[in-house]
């Protein structure tokens, strides 16, 4: 009975265990079938399909979304002169971007105007005897779609704002506007122009009092009605169809103005940022005279630094954090790294060019700046000192301080840069370097000048030698590198190279990062030298 | 013999209370062993390395290897993945850069020697050693030759000596071990002219990664390779390339080798010494019961037999 029990209870586990092998195997051979790539198909990519993505607000949908091409549709209409209300209704005098609708309506009220009206117009043109679109429900809604979107998105740069104003011969009522919650209307604001994203965002905003609508229904609707209404008129006007805003190579036909004049609307050329309200609370930091004209020119936008009204920063970012809130401080907002609207993000991503990367992206960027450092933007005392000025006073104030202030404190050397330095104390398999100083020096100073920026910062020639000659105070006579680096691996000074290496760390990575590829090898700086000598040195 | 239920779980008991009370699994092992205080570590800065194979060269002249098919200034070698071989304890890959810098990337590869080594571990006759320098050290002379050590290893680094009809070793990195103990640097770390390499005390080692990572934090991942690695290496890498683009494991997850063993193979002289005496003892005592139990029952048997032969016959007298 016993051994009966046994060979029942081994047959049993050896079956177990062939079940198991059977198993992995086929979990194995599913993957190998799954790795097998798929049919390719040829895909197309047009600029002008349109997403249908306000049926997302209704949840899963049941069919994948059909895939529409605009201006295929324009252009077949155009042939048969038929206008856009074939398709667009009118909405307050101007024509809605929306199909054959104008309210917000539900879910099946939607589907019926797209299946019924699409379906319909197809159906006629065959019957008619012309080529149409598809009649049946998953033509339109493949699974699978063979063509894809190329869409890229549409900026109104400062080029193309001022194309504008020219046009429209500086009437911006034409495109600005304000909102009137007790008259419900918009109207227009002199001196409160913004950008169209500071009201209009992404998605459409629905207030008690007011809607919003997103930034993509704002410029449909005004961009191409406007293009429309102008080019009725037989006049010169900017693109209708889908491809003349979001082709890539559309966009690029853009025309671009190089020099744009400055903007009007009553920003200043030079300012002392405000810190707060000067009456009640008088900051004790020196102030920092800015060059907003200058600014002005490097960015396209005014987003780029005012990120959401074109109110001075202090509106927003309060000179002091509060423990419940989360707000960005003032000082944050003008030094965070990693920010292109920040002061030291934006100065911070300019030093990670290639031209300045040599000397910048050796530096340490753990957030700790030497507090003299400070000095070269906060150089203006503060209201006790000087007394509250008048704008005026203080615009003249911050566009003489950096000025006066390189004049007086900005020490020039007239620096004794060295021809060639010898570096032969190393010598073992290779030669000494001939390093030609004064080469690399004067290709830095050229580089130097070609950035406003750095010419700033770099106010004496001295702050050049700091790229190489570092942690020692700007001056024309710098420590040797062996004073501080001699042999590697010193437990005191755990991460300052030996001497061998800095060299090597500091040439070759400066070279790699310039994109000076000619220095990068062994024997491009020292030739090897013969066995012999190799051992007699040593 | 027909066993009962209650009895069967009696032993069951026993069994698991002497496994319990034995010699625990964790104490088998160093729990919470850190590897040897101020042992040393060699961190390795691929962000710094230039491919320019002078650490090979190095390896090759102080461990006295013979000289490789291709001169060591061929950078061309560079382009195929290689692996460590009996002449070859250090090799350096070229990899394709995904991290913020321009240009290739470059791997040394050799033995990692780990805090707790798996090859050590397996091999039954201690020819690998981890030294209290964080070295791993082989001794030949008691080397059997079972290749055990290549089976465990997880970085696939010792090597073999097929060629070798007599006298065949394993080959890998010594950490330079003979040279450490004579306070000098291992040849690679004195060869690098980029510093790519550091050498001192490990925690000094993972205090300079990190103080790199603080200075440059867009120049690296945040990760220090071998600090935690299969319990920790005396060899730590830090890169800008996600360390699986550079064909580093990161699935061998921060258990040391030995503990995945010494579980199980600590309860074999437990169960091997302790259950045979157990069971015997056990099955001694409910043999004993049994005969105890069977005189008894025998003994009333016969009681009642005798008492009954004696009701029996004093019926007879009566009658």
């Amino acid at each position: 009975m016993w051994k009966g029990k046994s060979l029942l209870l081994g047959a049993g586990i050896s079956v177990a265990i062939v079940i198991a092998f059977i198993c992995i195997l086929s979990v194995f051979d599913d993957q190998a079938l799954s790795k097998t790539p798929d049919p390719t198909q040829t895909v197309m990519y047009r600029a002008d399909i349109i997403t249908f993505d306000n049926m997302d607000a209704f949840g899963k949908l049941k069919k994948p979304k059909a895939v529409f091409l605009h201006d295929l549709h324009t252009d077949a209409l155009e042939k048969k002169h038929k206008d856009c209300m074939t398709c667009h209704k009118v909405e307050n005098g101007r024509m809605s971007p929306k199909f054959m609708h104008t309210k917000a309506i539900n879910r099946e009220e939607l589907t019926k105007i797209y299946c019924d009206n699409c379906t319909k117009c197809h159906s006629e043109t065959i019957a008619a005897g012309e080529k149409a679109g598809p009649v049946k429900c998953d033509e339109c809604h493949r699974e699978r779609p063979l063509i894809k979107s190329s869409m890229v998105e549409m900026g109104f740069d400062k080029s193309l704002h001022y194309r504008h104003l020219k046009a429209q011969k500086d009437q911006c009522e034409r495109c600005h506007h304000e909102y009137n919650e007790k008259t419900q209307k918009l109207f227009y604001a002199k001196g409160k122009e913004g950008t169209c994203r500071y009201c209009h965002k992404k998605e459409t905003q629905s207030t008690k009092t007011e809607k919003v609508i997103s930034m993509r229904l704002a410029s449909h609707f005004a961009c191409i009605d406007c293009h429309q209404k102008t080019k009725a008129k037989q006049m010169y006007a900017g693109p209708v169809r889908c491809a003349g805003c979001h082709d890539a190579t559309e966009q690029s036909k853009i025309e671009k103005i190089s020099h744009v004049p400055r903007l009007k609307r009553g920003q200043p050329d030079n300012v002392l940022i405000h810190t707060g309200d000067q009456k009640v609370r008088i900051p004790q930091m020196m102030r920092v005279p800015f060059d907003h004209k200058a600014h002005e020119e490097y960015n396209d936008t005014c987003r780029v630094c005012h990120l959401a009204s074109l109110d001075s920063c202090v509106k927003c970012h309060p000179l002091t954090g509060s423990t419940d809130k989360k707000v960005i401080t003032l000082e944050t907002a003008f030094h965070k790294l990693g920010h292109q609207s920040s002061c030291t993000g934006c100065h911070e991503s300019k030093q990670q060019e290639k031209r300045c990367a040599g000397c910048h992206a050796v530096m340490a960027k753990d957030g700790q700046k030497d507090a003299a450092e400070c000095l070269r933007c906060h150089m203006v005392p503060s209201p006790e000192r000087t007394g509250v000025l008048s704008t005026s006073k203080a615009a003249k104030m911050a566009r003489l301080m950096p000025q006066l202030w390189k004049e007086t404190f900005g020490p020039i050397y007239h620096v004794q840069v060295p021809k060639t330095v010898v570096i032969k104390n190393l010598m073992d398999r290779y030669g000494p370097v001939e390093y030609p100083h004064r080469k690399v020096y004067d290709a830095i100073v050229k580089q130097l000048q070609s950035s406003k920026l750095a010419e700033y910062f770099h106010y004496s020639e001295t702050t050049l030698c700091l790229g190489c000659h570092h942690h020692s105070p700007a001056a024309g006579n710098p420590p040797k590198c062996e004073n501080c680096h001699g042999a590697p691996f010193d437990e005191n000074h755990l991460d300052r190279p030996g001497i061998k290496a800095s060299y090597h760390q500091q040439c070759m990575g400066c070279h790699q990062r310039m994109g000076v590829t000619k220095y990068l090898s062994c024997t491009s700086c020292h030739k090897e030298r013969k066995k012999e000598l190799q051992v007699s040195s040593k | 013999m027909t066993i009962s239920r209650r009895k069967f779980l009696g032993w069951l008991g026993a069994a698991g209370m002497s496994t319990a009370f034995g010699k625990s699994a964790a104490a088998a092992t160093h729990e919470h062993f850190t590897g040897y205080p101020n042992s040393f570590a060699i961190l390795h800065d691929i962000t710094l390395c230039v491919g320019c194979r002078i650490c090979e060269d190095a390896c090759n002249k102080v461990n006295h290897l013979p000289p490789p098919d291709k001169p060591f200034t061929d950078l061309a070698v560079l382009d195929k993945h290689r692996r460590t071989t009996t002449k070859a304890y250090t090799v350096v890959n070229k990899y394709e850069n995904k991290g913020p810098s321009k240009g290739p990337v470059f791997y040394k590869k050799q033995c990692n020697h780990c805090l707790e080594p798996a090859c050590a571990s397996a091999c039954f006759v201690r020819a690998l050693t981890k030294t209290d320098t964080g070295a791993v050290t082989y001794d030949s002379s008691v080397c059997v030759g079972c290749r055990y050590c290549m089976i465990a290893c997880p970085f696939e680094i010792p090597t073999y000596e097929y060629d070798q009809v007599l006298t065949p070793r394993i080959q890998k990195c010594t950490m330079c071990y003979p040279r450490i103990i004579k306070g000098q640097l291992p040849g690679c770390v004195e060869a690098c002219p980029m510093e790519a390499l550091s050498f001192g005390k490990r925690k000094d080692m993972i205090k300079l990664a990190r103080m790199r990572f603080r200075k440059h934090p867009d120049r690296y991942v945040d990760h220090i390779y071998g600090e935690h690695e299969m319990g920790g290496t005396s060899w730590l890498y830090v890169s800008g390339t996600p360390f699986k683009d550079l064909g580093m494991r990161e699935d061998l997850g921060v258990t040391p080798a030995p503990q995945l063993t010494a579980g199980a193979l600590s309860s074999v002289p437990v169960i091997a010494g302790l259950w045979p005496a157990l069971l015997a003892g056990i099955y001694a005592v409910s043999k004993r019961k049994e005969k105890i139990a069977r005189t008894e029952q025998e003994q009333a048997v016969a009681a009642a037999m005798d008492k009954k032969g004696a009701a029996k016959t004093q019926t007879e007298e009566e009658s």
